[in-house]
């Protein structure tokens, strides 16, 4: 059971500068365990490089993040083995076949022996144990999430930090990572995620995060965030959305 | 369209990048003076065969110029851009070879032709107006001769077997280049060998005229016997079909690229079949080392055996020694054999030179896992060493056994310094200039771009070098003692096993998120790299 006195992740105060742009502006978020959270805001609005700062992909300008008590800055190496990080775009050792990427990321981990029985099962809920012998440069957009959901799985970790599960895939997959996620919420996994899919969203993410401008709009429960209307109402509501005009060579 | 193409041409010359661009121009330009200085009527001049010579070794370079880089894609305007407007492949490829006619290969060749033009002037002004009719025609020729293989190479290595012979192709053209010049030393300094340093003078002024008649007849001497026909008297029948032939042939070379191009403006590149295991690889049981460690070997073996970039690298760099030798062998500078093992040392380091920029955006997970960077450094060195660090020693031990050769002790004590050197610098280098190129889950064969690691190869090629050299010298100083050769080299490889990999390491630690970002963002920040900021 996780500890619920410890938030999972603790963002205070993130600035990320890119040269002039100022990406994320004094960002503060706190997850608690055991939940599904999710971050939601439009194209450009600091999600993603909010997400790549708790994975320590990228170091902030300013502000401390601490995943379950670990301080990222002074305590790295504590604070990396709580998380299980799915990035979207990025590449794996592509040469290798979904079991040799899992033994690989077991033996960099160091797991001890079990992780061959779960390597086994997430293989096989997964569908990806279908193509032992197709390499991970070959998996299309689909089986990349899955593996890489099976990856950030793999350690069981207390915290999965996902960059657009949902993102370019099928319904059919979608469902299979929807279903391995509740799980592991249920058996007390946190899972932070940023996504597009206000659906996804409103089912299953006890609490939501509405960014814009690298700043926290609003956060709290689904419900009161969505404040009577659909969270994608309500999303359009606050980031707010400019009138299209007609274009009358379009008729 | 042809007018549009050639402005767009234009306009992505003018803004850059510029570097590489102006180094060939300055260099081909003082080579070009060169040869036109050479066919000048001056007293004690030298023979104008020599001329026929250059102007072969020129056009050569435009054959197989592009077979020595098989992963360089020339092309300046994207195919991939072009392949999605309504136009047709044939029409498009037909007026993308007019612009292919711009750029600073074909003004060199340009001026270095026109050494032809001076060649005639003797001839009176109708031998000049041949002279100059055959410049544009040569030219003409040539660059078609270098697109067309260029192209077809491009196509080649969309298979597995063409990987291979690109490999085999790269290997030849480096052996030639490392070890051609032997043949030529062993004829001029024959007994070397036994420590004799006289030379043989050979007779260089006049080449024999069959070997002339041989180049003048080959398509790249057809312009210089023209010239050289019309400045003769030699009727026009003899200077007007070389010329005619050169604009026949090079026609024809230009049909066959814009058959090339138009095939791949109307299909994309297709996909190599990837070299697959027959069953999922097992963790390999290797001594002496951590489980992380051991997971690394693992995927970087797989990586080198599968990738196709880094199979043509690994073929080329276990083949360029061996045909060094074959190139040594039968000279009378047999002793100088087993210098192919710290040879083979050397292409290891300068083919490892560039595998994180080819690992691309795969760093993520090293960087999200706790202690993978160290055994990340220290999983890609034994990978090395088990590839070409152990092989290029067995190399020069077994060449020193076959040949006695009096070098062969130094060659072995320069091979394990080398290979030693070589293991620690790549991965340090590979981080310190990364060529960054395709995201290795978009290159899927190797004719895209994996980045041009020339820069690192220039670099780590002196210094792997000096290391194979460094023990041999430090033995002679002190007095030809095998003993002390042989310390200096395990001395030196174990100084710099222990030490490079901590500054890798940290490295890695200090940077491996801004070498991260500089991978994912490659595509925008290439072309406009304040927009993708404002994107984020």
């Amino acid at each position: 059971m996780p500890d619920f006195s410890v938030p999972a992740i603790e963002v205070a105060d993130l600035t990320q500068r890119f040269g002039s742009v100022l990406a994320v502006d004094r960002l503060s978020l706190s997850v608690p365990p055991g939940m599904f959270y999710g971050i939601v805001g439009p194209n450009g609005a600091g999600k993603t490089t909010t997400l790549t700062a708790v994975c320590g992909l990228r170091v902030p300008t300013a502000g401390t993040i601490k995943v379950a008590g670990h301080d990222l800055r002074t305590d790295r190496e504590a604070a990396l083995a709580q998380l299980g990080v799915m990035m979207d775009g990025l590449s794996l050792p592509e040469r290798l076949t979904a079991t040799e990427v899992l033994r690989y990321s077991a033996g960099l981990r160091g797991l001890e022996d079990g992780w061959q029985g779960r390597a086994s099962d997430l293989l096989e809920i997964l569908r990806l144990d279908a193509v032992p012998r197709t390499l991970i440069v070959e998996y299309s957009t689909g089986m990349r999430k899955k593996i890489n959901l099976a990856l950030a799985l793999l350690h069981r970790p207390r915290v999965l930090v996902l960059d657009e599960p949902f993102e370019a895939i099928d319904p059919v997959s979608a469902h299979s990572i929807e279903q391995v996620l509740k799980q592991y919420v249920d058996a007390g996994g946190t899972v932070v995620l940023s996504s597009h899919i206000m659906d996804f969203v409103e089912r299953n993410c006890r609490r939501v995060a509405v960014v814009a401008g690298g700043r926290v709009l609003v956060e709290g429960p689904v419900e009161e965030v969505a404040a009577g209307s659909t969270l994608n109402e309500r999303f359009i509501e606050l980031v707010g959305a400019d009138p299209v005009r007609p274009l009358e060579w379009l008729r | 369209m042809t007018g549009t193409l050639i402005a767009l041409k234009l306009r992505l010359f003018r803004n850059g990048p510029h570097d590489e661009r102006a180094f060939s121009l300055v260099t081909g330009l003082v080579l070009a003076a060169l040869v036109i200085a050479g066919s000048m009527p001056a007293p004690g001049r030298i023979d104008e065969g020599w001329i026929a010579v250059a102007l072969t070794v020129w056009g050569g370079m435009w054959v197989f110029g592009p077979l020595a880089q098989p992963r360089h894609d020339p092309s300046v305007i994207s195919r991939e851009w072009l392949r999605g407007y309504p136009l047709r492949p044939w029409r498009l490829a037909r007026a993308l070879s007019w612009t292919e006619l711009l750029g600073v290969g074909p003004l060199i060749t340009l001026v270095s032709l026109s050494s032809l033009v001076v060649l005639a002037a003797p001839g009176g002004p109708a031998a000049v107006a041949i002279a100059v009719a055959a410049v544009p025609a040569q030219l003409y020729l040539l660059i078609w001769a270098g697109k067309t293989v260029a192209a077809l190479a491009a196509w080649l290595l969309q298979t597995r077997a063409g990987m291979t012979m690109a490999a085999v192709q790269t290997a030849i053209m480096l052996a030639l280049s490392f070890a051609g010049w032997v043949p030529i030393a062993a004829w001029l300094l024959p007994r070397l060998g036994e420590g004799d340093t006289a030379l043989v003078t050979p007779t260089l002024g006049h080449l024999p005229a069959p070997v002339i008649d041989v180049l003048a007849a080959l398509p790249t001497g057809w312009g210089y016997g023209a010239a050289l026909a019309a400045r003769d008297g030699a009727g026009p029948g003899a200077a007007l079909l070389p010329l005619a032939a050169l604009l026949a042939a090079g026609a024809l070379l230009q049909l066959g690229w814009i058959a090339l191009t138009a095939r791949a403006l109307r299909r994309p590149s297709r996909r190599a079949a990837p070299r697959r295991p027959a069953v999922p690889g097992r963790a390999l049981p290797l001594p002496f080392t951590t489980s992380q460690v051991a997971a690394v070997v693992s995927r970087e073996l797989a990586t080198w055996l599968r990738d196709p970039a880094r199979g043509v690298e690994l073929r080329s760099a276990w083949l360029t020694p061996l045909l060094m030798a074959l190139i040594v062998a039968p000279t009378g500078w047999s002793w100088a054999l087993p210098l192919a093992g710290p040879a083979a040392a050397v292409f290891g380091a300068m083919v490892a030179i560039n595998t994180y920029a080819m690992d691309g955006t795969a760093l993520w997970q090293l960087l999200t896992t706790p202690g993978a960077l160290r055994a990340d450094v220290r999983g890609r060195m034994a990978a090395w060493a088990l590839l070409f660090g152990v092989p290029s020693i067995v190399l020069t031990a077994a060449l020193w056994a076959a040949t006695g050769s009096p070098l062969g002790a130094a060659a072995v004590a320069g091979a394990i310094a080398a290979a030693a050197t070589a293991c620690a610098v790549a991965p340090l280098l590979a981080l310190l200039m990364p060529a960054v190129g395709t995201d290795a889950r978009d290159r899927v064969y190797p004719g895209q771009q994996a980045g041009d690691p020339t820069g690192g190869q220039m670099t780590i090629f002196p210094v792997v070098l000096l290391a194979a050299v460094l023990p041999g010298v430090i033995g002679a100083v002190s007095g030809g003692s095998g003993w002390v050769t042989a310390l200096s080299a395990i001395l030196l490889a174990g100084a710099v096993l222990y030490a490079i990999p901590v500054l890798t390491v940290r490295r890695l630690h200090q940077h491996g998120a801004d070498l991260l970002d500089a991978m994912a963002s490659r595509g925008a920040a290439v072309v406009r790299p304040s927009a993708r900021k404002a994107e984020r």
